[in-house]
């Protein structure tokens, strides 16, 4: 049993306490109530819903379509997380719990179909203590959208419906519990707020890992991207390893990251990274703007899903293009706004030894 | 300017060598710490600062350096070339004087680690053979006036070497070889389906006393911290799939087998299959670790294994022993103290420059 929390208090220190006026602290501070926490409150109610849907649905009283777009609607508000991920939901391995990616070996559902053997009378407890790979959002889209599932057969609804419904209790336990820390007294908003704390001794600690979690964010969804585009398998594209490829998910989740990504950067009211630049680089602050609009734009134009596009050659070269837009945010955003503003991005965790 | 330099510390070397009460090393109260560090442009220094925050020195070097290895009397530390580095450097920590850049001869490379022994004549490093791509060798050197001279070489028993240690006693070492092969000029893993990391004891005549392995074929040994008693503790990195669970530290107590430190799974897992240094506090019996990847800080009991602190801080990259607990450093944000005295671990940022730290630090 692990002694948690662990004891740690802050001493005092012969720091000056940040001042209001500090740009830094009113960046961190305006993102946390502007932007990361909204997003964290929209994540716990979508996961709420997730829940109750999937109570409805094994119920009877909610149709499969209708459980579909709660999913969906999960998926959305986990997406947008992906360039928020500081703090309680990076820790503790959490974010596995919600949604298993790169699954190359389709372990979900290979796990999901040996649990279900294993456990046919499955309870909440054993999906608690089961792999992460059967508690998050790739196993439920599993049960919801996979070809080889019929769920209008009611032997099969019976024999899905104990795991779908505890995926639902998981979610939003865990959504509860994240979204809990960020709002305790100490919690994550204050830590963004305050300096120095337990987990930040200044502001611009706080702002650098907010930088550092959405550039991470973008280049996790270039690898997404990258992965179905088979650019890890010399160029041979790869449907089944895109992320929520069964309920065709997919660009949809991009999207939604990628909003979340430029609201991080624009702030709720102007007042996000961007603010940070002083008008000595409102150069770089226009193109940084300019490339997210037509990142944007480029990605509304992909009319098909992933799969579909993946297909033909059209459909790659479109998805190539929204790559290469992609690969320019990031490289404007990790490679000159980090240097412009002082920000080191894993000196060690990323070249390590 | 030369011949002074080599005049005075050939001095230095002299009085050491004959040891007798000379107090070689005065850096007052506060200890120094040396550590590898970049500014924001990318070039690469060797520095010294008081834990104050006073800087005794910054030295630009051409190579990015890893470990540093201060010699046990005199005022002199080797900044040690990270692979596939050929430079190590051997500076005056008084001043900051590079006072011998050190050339690996042309078919080695440094690994980023080195001892000096406590006579302090002879100094060791690990060393690649890229003639036969990873092969472990210890580079043996002598210390002459201001200059190391290579003259021998022994093997590691194993691939890739990365960190080694002095054993109590200082007369048997202790070498992580990290059973990587990579080639000169190059950082590119060329057998991860064939690696053989172990955990290897020999005498500093090169003569094997033993080698252990983990089970897991793809789990890096890199890291060591060895107590007064001679436990021994490594840190692995783990080059198969972030979802194996591996023992990320291993233990070997005396007498005992090399084994998995008992991690709990919250912590195995904060890791991302990834740790970096490491650092035993005699007195306190406790052992630190930083974990870079998951931007974390742990503190464990040595004996007991009881976890003590899981602490968030980014990019975490050296942490060694002081009187109070432990000081580590930053790629990214400030350096911490972390009092280990009473009660409760007390965290306390230190005025030293915030991030670009690199991976060790040493405290002279």
């Amino acid at each position: 049993m692990i002694r948690s929390p662990l004891a740690l208090v802050l001493l005092a220190m012969g720091l000056a306490a940040c001042t209001p006026q500090d740009p830094q602290q009113r960046t961190s501070a305006a993102l946390a109530d502007g932007v990361l926490l909204p997003a964290y409150k929209a994540w716990h109610e979508s996961s709420q819903q997730l829940a109750e849907s999937s109570k409805a649905f094994c119920a009877g009283s909610q149709d499969l379509g209708a459980a579909q777009q709660a999913f969906l609607t999960d998926v959305a508000s986990w997406a947008a997380l992906q360039p928020l991920q500081v703090g309680p939901l990076a820790e503790g391995n959490r974010a596995w719990q919600v949604q298993f990616w790169p699954d190359k070996k389709n372990l979900v559902q290979r796990q999901v179909e040996n649990l279900l053997k294993k456990k046919p009378q499955l309870s909440q407890a054993d999906v608690e203590k089961a792999s992460v790979v059967v508690q998050g959002l790739t196993a439920y889209e599993y049960i919801l959208f996979d070809a080889g599932i019929d769920l209008s057969d009611a032997t099969q609804k019976s024999r899905y419906c104990p795991l779908l419904t505890a995926i639902g209790e998981h979610q939003q336990r865990l959504s509860a519990e994240v979204l809990g820390q960020w709002q305790a007294e100490d919690g994550m908003t204050a830590q963004l707020k305050e300096f120095p704390n337990t987990r930040y001794a200044e502001a611009p600690e706080a702002v650098a890992e907010l930088l550092r979690a959405q550039v991470n964010a973008i280049d996790g969804l270039k690898k997404k991207l990258g992965a179905a585009l088979g650019r890890q398998s010399k160029g041979q594209p790869q449907p089944y390893q895109a992320e929520f490829w069964r309920s065709n998910a997919s660009l949809a989740s991009l999207a939604a990251s990628l909003a979340s990504a430029e609201r991080l950067w624009l702030g709720a009211n102007e007042d996000g990274v961007r603010s940070l630049l002083n008008d000595g680089q409102k150069e770089l602050a226009g193109r940084i703007d300019q490339q997210y609009a037509v990142t944007r734009q480029q990605l509304a134009t992909l009319q098909r899903p992933l799969g579909e596009l993946l297909a033909d050659e059209t459909g790659r070269a479109e998805l190539t293009a929204f790559y290469d837009n992609l690969n320019l945010v990031h490289r404007l955003q990790g490679g000159e706004l980090a240097k412009v503003l002082g920000i080191q991005l894993g000196f060690n965790a990323h070249d390590g030894d | 300017m030369k011949r002074r330099a080599f005049l005075g510390l050939s001095g230095l070397a002299l009085a050491a060598g004959a040891f007798g009460g000379w107090k070689l090393i005065d850096h007052g109260p506060q200890p120094l710490l040396l550590s590898a560090r970049d500014d924001a442009d990318g070039h690469h220094y060797a520095v010294g600062y008081r834990l104050d925050g006073s800087k005794a020195f910054a030295t630009r070097v051409a190579e990015r350096c890893h470990d540093v290895v201060p010699h046990p009397t005199l005022p002199l530390a080797v900044f040690v070339g990270r692979r596939p580095s050929r430079e190590s450097y051997l500076v005056d920590t008084r001043d900051g004087r590079l006072l011998q850049t050190l050339a690996s001869p042309a078919d080695r490379h440094f690994y980023g680690h080195g001892v000096f022994h406590q006579d302090g004549e002879w100094f060791y490093s690990t060393e690649n053979d890229t003639r036969d791509a990873g092969r472990g060798v210890l580079g043996v050197y002598r210390l002459q006036g201001e200059r190391l001279q290579r003259v021998a070489e022994n093997s590691t028993h194993g691939i890739g070497p990365h960190q080694l240690l002095w054993m109590p006693g200082g007369e048997e070492l202790v070498v992580a070889n990290g059973g990587i092969r990579t080639e000169a000029d190059s950082r590119v893993m060329m057998n991860l389906d064939a690696m053989e990391p172990s955990l290897v004891l020999m005498r500093r005549d090169g003569t094997l006393i033993s080698k252990e392995q983990l089970p897991q074929q793809m789990n890096s040994v890199r890291h060591l911290a060895v107590a007064a008693d001679g436990t021994v503790v490594s840190g692995q990195q783990y080059e198969g799939d972030p979802q194996d669970a591996v023992p990320l530290l291993a233990i070997k107590r005396p007498g005992q087998p090399f084994q998995p430190f008992p991690l709990g799974e919250a912590q195995r897992m904060a890791m991302h299959q990834y740790t970096a240094s490491l650092a035993i506090h005699d007195e306190l019996r406790l052992l630190g670790l930083t974990a870079p990847r998951g931007n974390r800080f742990f503190i464990w009991d040595l004996d007991s294994a009881a976890l003590l602190l899981d602490a968030p801080l980014p990019d975490c990259a050296g942490v060694g022993a002081v009187a109070d607990g432990f000081v580590v450093t930053s790629g990214q944000g400030r350096c911490r103290l972390y009092d280990c005295r009473g009660e409760k671990i007390a965290v306390r940022p230190l005025e030293l420059p915030a991030g670009l730290w690199d991976n060790h630090l040493r405290l002279a």
